[in-house]
């Protein structure tokens, strides 16, 4: 059996879809910006496989920016995350609520 | 790859080019240069050279503003010059440089380092600029990450308050489920472009050129890849001009952001996300079938959502945030009916200078009537403003009545050119509810106006204790000035607008 091209866009739209889910679903906040680099992952997933595909080398360079703004993304989200701690003593969603109408 | 190849890639790179952008970018690191180098006591200075420099930059644009409008492409077909980017690197300047004035203010009544905040401003505006000056699907992410991650800085920028912090995380998430979505549109697009089967010919520029885009959306409009990119790359534009259906975090996230970053937040981030969405429909304009619809609908619900919910808000913050929410929306109208005549735009852009300079005008006076916690800025708040600071009344009268498109102010000009463009067009039902947004929006705008003008009747102050209200910040001469200009900047745009609109149609 071969691995084809609609196996590997099959799977990163799964992955993609798990991480959506994830973000709207879950209550704490690390899991959710685990599921947004979930996200990333499988954008990053279906880019290299598309370039594969394609023959072109141009989806495999973009995803080093990718890689790269996905890590400057986690630096200063993890650091809001810590802040935050601090000041509230927790990172569930649900009590992290007091700006609202 | 041979040596020639590389040497003529690199002929491509015409660092004179990016004239604004880069000299911007080198201002802030000097910032943080001095910041090191000066003694402790000399630091209160550093403000002064980041709004000097900004001001010397924005001299230099403007007298060489006709040698940048060359159309060209430069790096390799990654940035693409044109008059339109060029009205736009003016826009992100004039708003950094008021972001900046607006910050040393707010920046007066907090104990946090202040350079960084200077900093992070000017490469957040840098950015902007190549934003929508980008030509290419890499540049354009990247420019665009650079924006969200530094207005997540800005955003929890105040991080001793909970508030602000609580702001920054809820930005956060939302801002990188925006830009996962609209990378993933990306990739499906480019799996789309780059297939060899559907372009036996071969690309020129590559698969995420936006002309190749375009060749290829024109040879194959209905291909479902690259609908379903499309409407995933819109949606995370609309993320960033806060469009219904992903406006949520607009009212939590500019109520917890510092003042003058809200303004930046309303200003900035919006002219940013419609220059990125002005390219965008050029490109996706072989699929106006598809693009037509999406744009209209959320058009229609951004209007009527912020204009319905900003009628309930007591807190200004959230109340000018939803008003911006439904100002995004009559600009998306401006958008859709580019569609139909290209001279639609010009009506966009005065819009967006309208925008800037009233938002502006009323975003300055609340950094003044503000006390130490922003987010806690109430419509009572403004009791009796008119009598104790007579001048910041003015100049917030004339911002909420250029918001609110009050006939002589340069708001109402905007509308009017929007409106127009949008009947010639024949968007009937769109105008219908822009004009309806409008009559509700007057209700919001004068309830504000009335809060600061006409004295509420309150308990009387208990003997011996000061009368209630916040401490106001007295205006120093800077910002005296700059508020001034912007209002009467309002009320001469909306009575005498012409080389500005021929300049405009021109282009």
């Amino acid at each position: 059996m071969t691995i084809g091209l609609n196996d590997y866009i099959t799977l990163s739209v799964i992955l993609f879809a798990l991480g959506f889910l994830g973000v709207l679903l879950r209550k704490n906040t690390l899991v959710i910006y685990m599921c947004l680099e979930l996200m990333l992952v499988a954008s990053t997933l279906a880019l290299v496989a598309f370039s594969r595909f394609h023959g072109m080398l141009d989806g495999n360079v973009f995803v080093f920016f990718i890689l790269t703004v996905a890590a400057a993304e986690v630096a200063v989200g993890l650091a809001i995350i810590v802040a935050l701690f601090r000041r509230r003593q927790t990172v569930q969603v649900d009590e992290l609520n007091a700006l609202r109408d | 790859m041979n040596l020639s190849l590389l040497q003529s890639a690199a002929a491509d790179n015409r660092w004179a080019a990016l004239f604004p952008e880069l000299p911007l970018a080198l201002l802030a690191l000097l910032l943080l240069v001095l910041e090191i180098v000066l003694p402790k006591r000399q630091h209160r200075s550093i403000p002064v050279v980041a709004i000097l420099g900004q001001l010397a930059l924005l001299v230099a644009l403007l007298v060489n503003l006709r040698g940048g409008m060359t159309e060209q492409l430069t790096f390799n077909g990654l940035i693409r010059h044109s008059p339109t980017g060029q009205f736009f690197r003016v826009l992100f300047l004039v708003t950094s440089l008021l972001v900046s004035l607006l910050g040393v203010v707010s920046l007066a009544r907090q104990r946090m380092p202040r350079v960084e905040f200077f900093h992070i401003v000017m490469i957040v505006s840098a950015a902007m600029m190549l934003l929508v000056q980008s030509h290419h699907f890499v540049m354009f992410f990247v420019a665009l990450e650079t924006v969200t991650v530094g207005f997540y800085i800005l955003v929890s920028y105040y991080r001793t308050n909970p508030l602000s912090l609580e702001a920054g995380l809820k930005y956060l998430v939302m801002g990188a489920l925006s830009s996962a979505m609209l990378l993933f549109g990306i990739v499906l697009l480019y799996g789309a472009v780059g297939n060899p089967a559907l372009a036996p010919s071969g690309l020129a520029a590559g698969a995420m050129d936006f002309a190749s885009v375009r060749q290829f959306l024109l040879a194959h409009p209905d291909n479902f890849l690259a609908q379903v990119g499309i409407v995933l790359v819109l949606s995370g534009v609309a993320f960033k001009i806060g469009a219904v259906p992903f406006q949520i975090w607009v009212p939590d996230v500019y109520q917890g952001a510092p003042t003058p970053i809200t303004a930046f937040l309303a200003v900035g981030s919006k002219a940013a996300g419609f220059g990125a969405l002005v390219v965008l429909a050029g490109v996706f304009a072989p699929c106006k079938s598809l693009v037509i619809p999406v744009l209209s609908v959320m058009a229609g619900a951004t209007i009527l959502f912020g204009n319905l919910a900003a009628l309930t808000q007591y807190n200004v913050k959230r109340l000018i945030a939803l008003s911006g929410v439904s100002h995004a929306g009559y600009l998306l109208i401006g958008v859709i009916a580019a569609y139909y005549d290209p001279a639609a735009l010009s009506g966009v852009y005065f819009y967006l200078i309208a925008y800037l300079v009233a938002s502006f005008a009323v975003f300055g006076v609340m950094t003044h009537v503000s006390g130490e916690n922003e987010a806690d800025q109430e419509l009572e708040h403004y009791a009796d403003l008119a009598r104790t600071h007579p001048f910041l009344a003015l100049v917030l009268v004339i911002g909420l009545g250029s918001l609110a498109g009050i006939p002589p102010l340069a708001g109402f000009i905007g509308k009017l050119m929007i409106f127009l463009a949008a009947f010639s067009a024949g968007l009937y039902v769109l105008l219908g509810i822009a004009v309806l947004g409008v009559v509700i929006s007057i209700y919001y705008y004068f309830g504000w106006i009335k809060a600061a003008c006409f004295s509420a009747w309150r308990l009387p102050a208990p003997a011996g204790e000061a009368a209630a209200g916040l401490p106001r910040t007295p205006v120093a001469w800077p910002a005296r000035v700059t508020l001034g200009t912007l209002a009467v900047a309002s009320v001469v745009l909306g009575l005498w607008q012409g080389p500005l609109i021929g300049w405009l149609l021109a282009r």
